[in-house]
């Protein structure tokens, strides 16, 4: 088979870091690629000098054969190679059309031809299979389709190889499907496509082989038919990974947490939880199950009155809690490990032991200073009971790893001793060790007897973890079920806002929500 | 293979490189401001030498540096209170004028011709001080804490309110020193203070008094606060980060009040420390843009309170040189301006150098060869 991309012997440095060491990866024509390994393994440095982004250090590209110079994602672009981003590169406001069009001039001459490119649109998507009218407004589509906006966009432009950077994180089940689907009808078509992930069983279902790095080596290349998740995890991780969580045999106990017909709005009045009853009991992590942006944040916030709550009760152990300082929330024994860790979560500015005691910077103080050393006292404690690797408890936090600075935060929020936990997306964007860590210390909380309210995207986090997972959808909980009968299936129809039974329930999407897509 | 130039993705961060990169952008300053003397047919040398030796090699001109750094480093303090806490204030001429009144008028009520200084003779100057000090801090602190209060409660931009506010205060004082407070005569102005409310002076021969002592204490209580209290913890998390310090339980709105009461107080105590160290009198105009230099000091000694002094005491230093640099040389003492101008711009631009590595021994050492084996195929 013809080679489409091939990179030689690249190394790419950054002080301190080899960030690539002789890197050799080799992209068939018709192929998906998977390309994975841990967080700073190298992968993203490697895709974004493909892209333009980095200049390397040394080293050759070649595509079909021809030796190319990409000093630019414009030369990237011009060579056929187009990158699809976590975040969406998107201008909401704008129809499918116009956001494919900037910063081209489609027609040539000054004025804008858009109804050209919304003919040739229709005729891509179709080929494709990408069910996307030119005409609808990226706003009102739903996440996976603005997903396939960005496709469409780098079809526009004659893209032969595409680059999708963690394409599944923020996709239901369904969607997830859909655009494996869509991946398969480009590979026949003859594109070539790098998924850049590190959900392997996703890479089993869906590469042709899959190139593993780490610590700025490639590992190894595989065929996915010839190797398997566990080859592929030890060959990332460099050591056995156990991933099964066993299922405590443990009681559930009283209800810890109730919450009683919450209502809460966002910031543009928006009513994002409508009237959502819940129990946690002790000794149980309840799942949360939800796309994205189905007011799971809103619902967090609200337990914590970060977020002004419009009706409804929250009760801790029977005492009503609703509307007490988020101050007084700590105190009274509910925790909370925000989803966004770098922007709530922690202080990144500030050192490691600083961070420790946030929210608690008043139990660590005599009656006028700050007892420093017992700061930085309880920054060690946690750094070695949760082996925590940084550059130690006076650096500062935003240097920490993803997966170390969530150790800190969940670390400081689960030895504080209070009977209720709520813990927003705590794996997000994590390697396959750090969420091993997580998972156990999640574990070992609910052990301990904490009622633990676990808010989650990733249905396998919430399988392996959760005794009951609550789905929500548009503010609403569609149906509960025990974890372990559940199936993706079920859970997943839920997501989508059909309710058990089959029957779509009354919170089903709206027109706005489906009219960019055509069935 | 290692280069001589890498760009970091961090920038250095340790006291050796801000430490250096201060000392690259105050040379750099410098030499431009050194083509401006040539450019007047003076030699740089000699201009130099002339503002740097009056202030810091004579000791009335010492005397004189001390007098400017006082009120200097109390605004600078307020700055680092306010601006670490994420507040943007910009309204230290307003506090300064409004602290300089209180105390003018305290100090004019409790003379021995005063309203109350005829009732009950005059007061001890310790407790005229204590009491002129808790009423100026209050009195800036109220003045700087209302622009606080509109920003947490309605979302007001505080750097627009607290600059406009500043024009408030001067007129404010306008009309008490051409009006209620005027001393007869031509000039708008207070009559003199009774000599017993003077701040005493430090250095026989000088003119320096005891405010330099005030604003010292001051910057150790400041560096107290933001270092080793939790109060100073709360205000910093929220500069930092207001959402993460919501998060962790802190009033937010209530800790941005704090920090302008702080800041305006403290700025407050530059006008009591002018008025009652070196002017001797409230006068239009008394505050002279020192509520704006104050801030540039701050920046200088990059929000650091540890820093402001020694930066305050080369800030008004140089103002001190500027002027016998005029009568020494004849350059315009508004050159002086000029190269204080580009040492905070250099300062903040220079911040970029950071991110840079520069590894001289490639010149004269083999870098060491990449490990390049792979582990296995």
């Amino acid at each position: 088979m013809k080679n489409t991309l091939e990179m030689r012997n690249i190394v790419k440095r950054f002080p301190g870091v080899l960030a690539n060491n002789r890197v050799n990866l080799t992209i068939q024509s018709g192929e998906i690629h998977a390309l994975v390994g841990e967080n700073g393994a190298g992968k993203s440095t490697l895709m974004q000098i493909l892209y333009g982004f980095h200049a390397m250090d040394s080293g050759e590209i070649f595509i079909d054969g021809e030796r190319v110079h990409l000093a630019s994602p414009k030369d990237a672009i011009a060579r056929g190679i187009g990158m699809v981003h976590q975040e969406f590169m998107l201008v909401r406001p704008f129809s499918v059309a116009e956001n494919t069009v900037l910063g081209l001039r489609p027609g040539g001459g000054p004025l804008l031809d858009l109804h050209k490119a919304s003919a040739r649109l229709r005729d891509l998507s179709n080929r494709h299979g990408l069910a996307l009218d030119p005409e609808a407004r990226v706003g009102s589509l739903p996440i996976g389709v603005q997903q396939r906006v960005e496709i469409l966009k780098l079809l526009y432009r004659d893209t032969r190889l595409l680059i999708l950077d963690e394409p599944t994180a923020v996709l239901t089940p369904q969607e997830k499907d859909r655009l494996f689907s869509i991946l398969r009808r480009l590979r026949e078509d003859g594109c070539s496509v790098v998924i850049v992930t590190h959900k392997l069983s996703e890479i089993m279902e869906l590469a042709d082989r899959a190139t593993v790095m780490r610590d700025g080596l490639v590992v190894a290349t595989r065929a996915i038919g010839s190797t398997s998740e566990r080859e592929l995890t030890q060959l990332m991780v460099g050591r056995e990974v156990n991933l099964r969580a066993e299922k405590s045999g443990r009681v559930r106990g009283e209800p810890v947490l109730q919450i009683e017909d919450l209502r809460v709005e966002d910031e543009s009045g928006l009513e994002k939880v409508r009237g959502l009853t819940l129990d946690v009991h002790a000794g149980e992590i309840l799942g949360i199950a939800g796309v994205d942006g189905n007011g799971q944040s809103e619902l967090a916030e609200a337990i914590m009155h970060l977020r002004e709550i419009k009706a409804g009760r929250v009760l801790l152990r029977g005492a009503e809690v609703t509307t007490l300082s988020v101050a007084r929330h700590r105190a009274v024994g509910i925790s909370y490990v925000p989803a966004d860790r770098r922007h709530v979560g922690s202080v990144t500015a500030m050192t490691v032991a600083d961070n420790a005691v946030l929210g608690q910077q008043r139990k660590h103080a005599g009656r006028f200073f700050r007892s420093i050393r017992g700061a930085r006292s309880s920054a060690q404690a946690l750094v070695s009971r949760f082996g925590i690797r940084g550059s130690g408890i006076e650096g500062a936090a935003g240097k920490l790893s993803g997966g170390n600075l969530q150790k800190l935060i969940l670390g400081r929020e689960i030895t504080r001793g209070s009977a209720a936990l709520i813990v927003e997306q705590p794996t997000r964007g994590l390697d396959v060790g750090a969420v091993e860590s997580i998972w156990r210390e999640l574990l070992l909380a609910r052990e301990e007897g904490k009622a633990i309210l676990l808010i989650s995207a990733e249905l396998e986090e919430l399988l392996n973890l959760a005794n009951r997972i609550a789905v929500m959808f548009e503010g609403r909980i569609m149906g509960i079920v025990d974890a372990a009968e559940a199936s993706v299936e079920q859970i997943g129809l839920m997501m989508a806002g059909i309710a058990p039974g089959g029957t779509a329930g009354m919170a089903s999407p709206s027109k706005e929500a489906r009219h960019g897509e055509i069935h | 293979m290692a280069r001589f130039i890498e760009r970091r993705l961090e920038p250095a961060d340790s006291p050796l490189a801000i430490i250096a990169s201060t000392a690259a952008a105050f040379l750099a300053a410098m030499l431009i401001t050194a083509f401006l003397f040539r450019s007047y047919g003076a030699s740089p040398l000699q201009a130099y030498f002339a503002l740097f030796h009056e202030p810091f090699a004579t000791l009335r001109g010492f005397g004189y540096a001390l007098v400017r750094a006082s009120p200097l480093g109390l605004i600078a303090l307020g700055t680092i209170v306010s601006w670490r806490s994420g507040f943007s204030y910009l309204g230290f001429e307003g506090c300064f004028v409004i602290g300089a009144t209180a105390t003018a008028w305290l100090a004019l009520l409790t003379a021995p011709g005063g309203r109350i200084g005829s009732r009950i003779g005059p007061l001890p100057f310790v407790l005229f001080l204590a009491l002129a000090i808790l009423l100026g801090f209050a009195a800036g602190g109220a003045w700087a804490g209302w622009v606080a209060l509109v920003r947490a409660r309605f979302g007001g931009n505080e750097v627009l309110i607290s600059l406009m506010s500043n024009y408030v205060a001067i007129f404010f004082l306008q009309y008490l020193v051409s009006g209620p407070l005027r001393a007869p005569g031509s000039l708008p102005e207070t009559p003199l203070l009774p000599r017993a409310t003077w701040l005493p002076f430090i250095l026989r021969g000088t003119r320096a008094h005891a405010g330099i002592l005030i604003a010292i204490a001051a910057a150790g209580l400041v560096w107290m606060l933001l270092q080793k209290m939790p109060l100073g913890y709360e205000l910093i998390v929220t500069g930092f980060n207001p959402s993460a310090a919501r998060y962790a339980g802190i009033d937010v709105g209530r800790r941005l009040a704090i920090a302008a009461f702080f800041a305006g107080g403290l700025g407050a105590l530059a006008g009591l420390v002018e008025v009652l160290g070196s002017q001797h009198r409230l006068m239009d105009g008394i505050s002279g843009g020192v509520g704006f230099a104050g801030i540039i000091v701050a920046l200088l000694a990059r929000l650091n309170p540890l820093a402001v002094i020694p930066t305050a005491l080369l800030y008004g230093g140089m103002s001190v040189g500027a002027d016998a640099m005029q009568r020494r040389v004849s350059i315009p003492s508004s050159i002086t301006f000029i190269l204080q101008s580009l040492a905070v711009l250099f300062v903040l631009a220079f911040d970029a150098l950071r991110y840079y590595k520069i590894t001289p021994s490639v010149f004269w050492r083999r870098a060491p060869e990449v490990a390049a084996e792979q582990v296995s195929k």
